[in-house]
């Protein structure tokens, strides 16, 4: 069972940390401090029409200043709406929600895959690790160089880029970076769209990865976040549902039914 | 009350003021456990949401022996939704559920579909009364029928329900609709069609309201769309005597607490000292409950 708590934080930043994406930055201490890798929020938005809370990744936290930021893209009215926030401005939380990422033994190389927002997810995971002297290496892909998060913003990690039109890194699918990436030391995540983490699974099953290695974070439309309307189902291998706001967002790809992931 | 469906068994929703609520209804709970539609479910819509959830429930064995007894310990009563695909399937998970403690009342969810007329039970009204009368005979529970609002005659129908022996009505259930992912040239919903809720849906409810209330004499439970104090005032004035919030516990988890604050605060404003008489047109008393 999710304790959800809705709280009232204060924007203190807007910026673009690159062309396509905005990183909203929003105090509110205690949520800071309970927030961690892979967790999400529900934010709350007030544009006309909308009815339902967004859910976002927690980008990072910073538990010493009461930080916490989200990176996003503007893709509809709510995105939009948040995107807009100037500081100052109060942004409704519910959260931190879900289960985050478990950590990786200290002798582990995190091997992070992202399409496009994707990246959101790892921020925090990176900076963490980086704290810590271990190794993370990030595998980041978007359709262009506009839609790739600044590599400074990953420090500590060595980051392979590839991007569909071939204006930065690999030509092509950020999958193909997989191969010479997956170590027997390794443990992978992965973030982004559908179509991508079909395409990894695949990879995976093709180099013999185990699918319990691989951490996923879950994106699927959400209605309230907490478990009670059961609109973010996804399907779990052996059969039915597993709820992404609850039993995740973050799971072993091997508890999810591959197949029926097909094609949502 | 919390309506059906939004607020599950009770379990998870967060600093929700059970002190605040009249009743909670549980999510449609069905004979055998369902795993439900496959994803996408949920769709927002303007001022509204589709849902296609397709009765993911443990199941009533579950929900009796698991649920059941905690509930005992609340000082809430909880109110069962219950669903089904025959009129056997209706009346056994009313008897596994009759004179349970912590079982306060059963609510009847006829918006499912009947396999072997191949039509929605809420839909036809010799259908509805049937399914009434058959758990009307399985349980001295409080029996509250909710209306599916995607029909002709719906007075017809509460007609039929309140003759068949219910003890009150709710109206009502989502209306149908649906959402096309333009992008992806498909349904929003796996399921193609959706119940829609949530604001969008309230001056339809409240018609709906309106006309139940002057054709039946059983308690109606208004639901639609509310979420405030003066959506649910309007509920009262068109002849609702308590009203169920659903979606807005999705956007306001305090809203439950908010719109009780509201209406005592209009009642002490206009110096009513019975809400139960504020109904625009007066109602004649029922003679059950
Ligand atoms: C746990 C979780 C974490 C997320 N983290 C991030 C993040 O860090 N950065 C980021 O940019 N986005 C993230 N998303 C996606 C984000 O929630 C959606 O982009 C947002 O809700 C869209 O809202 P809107 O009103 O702007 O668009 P809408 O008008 O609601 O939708 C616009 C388009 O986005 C699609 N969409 C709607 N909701 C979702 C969703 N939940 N997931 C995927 N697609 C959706 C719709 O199908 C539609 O095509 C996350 C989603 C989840 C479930
Ligand atoms: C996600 C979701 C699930 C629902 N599940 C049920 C259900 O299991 N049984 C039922 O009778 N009504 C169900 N409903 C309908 C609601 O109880 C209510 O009648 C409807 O949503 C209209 O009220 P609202 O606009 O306040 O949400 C559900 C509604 C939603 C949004
Ligand atoms: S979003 Fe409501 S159950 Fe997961």
């Amino acid at each position: 069972m999710t304790v959800a708590t809705l709280r009232r934080a204060t924007v203190l930043e807007r910026s673009a940390p690159m062309r396509t994406a905005v990183e909203l930055v929003l105090h509110e201490p205690e949520a800071a401090v309970a927030a961690k890798p892979g967790q999400f929020f529900q934010l709350g938005v007030d544009a006309q029409h909308t009815l339902l809370r967004r859910p976002y990744s927690i980008a990072w936290a910073n538990p010493d200043l009461g930080r916490i930021g989200f990176i996003f893209s503007v893709v509809g009215a709510g995105s939009a709406w948040l995107g807009a926030r100037e500081a100052g401005q109060p942004v409704e939380l519910l959260g931190p929600l879900g289960n985050g990422f478990a950590t990786p033994g200290p002798d582990r190389t995190a091997v992070c895959i992202a399409g496009g927002l994707g990246i959101a997810a790892f921020v925090g995971l990176v900076k963490g690790r980086d704290r810590l002297g271990r190794r993370t290496v990030v595998l980041l892909g978007a359709r262009s160089s506009d839609w790739l998060l600044p590599a400074d913003r990953l420090r500590g990690a060595e980051v392979r880029v590839a991007t569909d039109d071939g204006s930065a890194g690999h030509t092509g699918r950020v999958t193909a970076l997989l191969p010479r990436a997956l170590h027997d030391d390794v443990e992978l995540f992965m973030c982004g769209p559908n179509e991508m983490l079909l395409a990894v699974v695949r990879s995976c099953r093709e180099l013999g990865f185990p699918l319990e290695r691989v951490q996923v974070a879950l994106e699927t439309p959400m209605g309230c976040g907490i478990g009670t309307c059961l609109g973010c189902a996804l399907p779990a291998r052996g059969g039915g549902y597993l709820l992404a706001c609850q039993d995740g967002p973050c799971v072993t790809a091997d508890r999810l039914d591959w197949d029926r992931m097909d094609g949502i | 009350m919390v309506a059906s469906g939004t607020f599950g068994y009770g379990f998870d929703a967060p600093q929700v003021d059970r002190s605040a609520l009249g009743a909670m209804v549980t999510k449609g709970t069905t004979r055998a456990a369902r795993t439900g539609n496959p994803p996408v479910r949920i769709a927002e819509t303007a001022s509204g949401m589709l849902n296609a959830i397709g009765l993911q429930n443990p199941g009533v064995d579950y929900v009796a022996q698991t649920y059941a007894p905690q509930w005992v310990e609340w000082d809430l009563p909880v109110i069962v939704n219950i669903a089904g695909e025959s009129i056997e399937d209706y009346v056994e998970v009313a008897r596994r559920l009759d004179g349970r403690p912590g079982v306060a009342g059963i609510e009847l969810n006829i918006s499912c579909p009947n396999v072997e007329a191949g039509l929605q039970f809420g839909v036809d009204a010799r259908l509805a009364a049937q399914v009434t009368e058959a758990v009307r005979a399985a349980t001295e529970m409080p029996l509250m029928v909710k209306l599916t609002p995607n029909v002709t005659d719906l007075v017809g129908i509460a007609r039929a329900i309140e003759a068949a022996g219910a003890d009150s009505i709710s109206a009502v259930n989502t209306y149908l609709g649906m959402s096309i992912d333009v992008a992806r040239r498909r349904p929003a919903l796996a399921n193609g069609l959706g119940g829609l809720s949530g604001p969008a849906i309230k001056p339809l409810a409240l018609r709906a309201v309106w006309e139940v209330a002057s054709a039946v004499e059983i308690p109606i439970v208004g639901v639609g769309g509310i979420f405030t104090a003066e959506d649910a005032l309007e509920f009262l004035l068109a002849g609702a005597a308590a009203v169920q919030l659903g979606t807005v516990n999705y956007v306001r988890p305090d809203a439950a607490r908010l719109v009780r604050d509201g209406i005592v605060a209009f009642a002490a404003d206009s110096g009513l000292p019975d809400l139960g008489d504020i109904a625009l047109r007066p109602r004649r008393k029922a003679v059950h409950v």
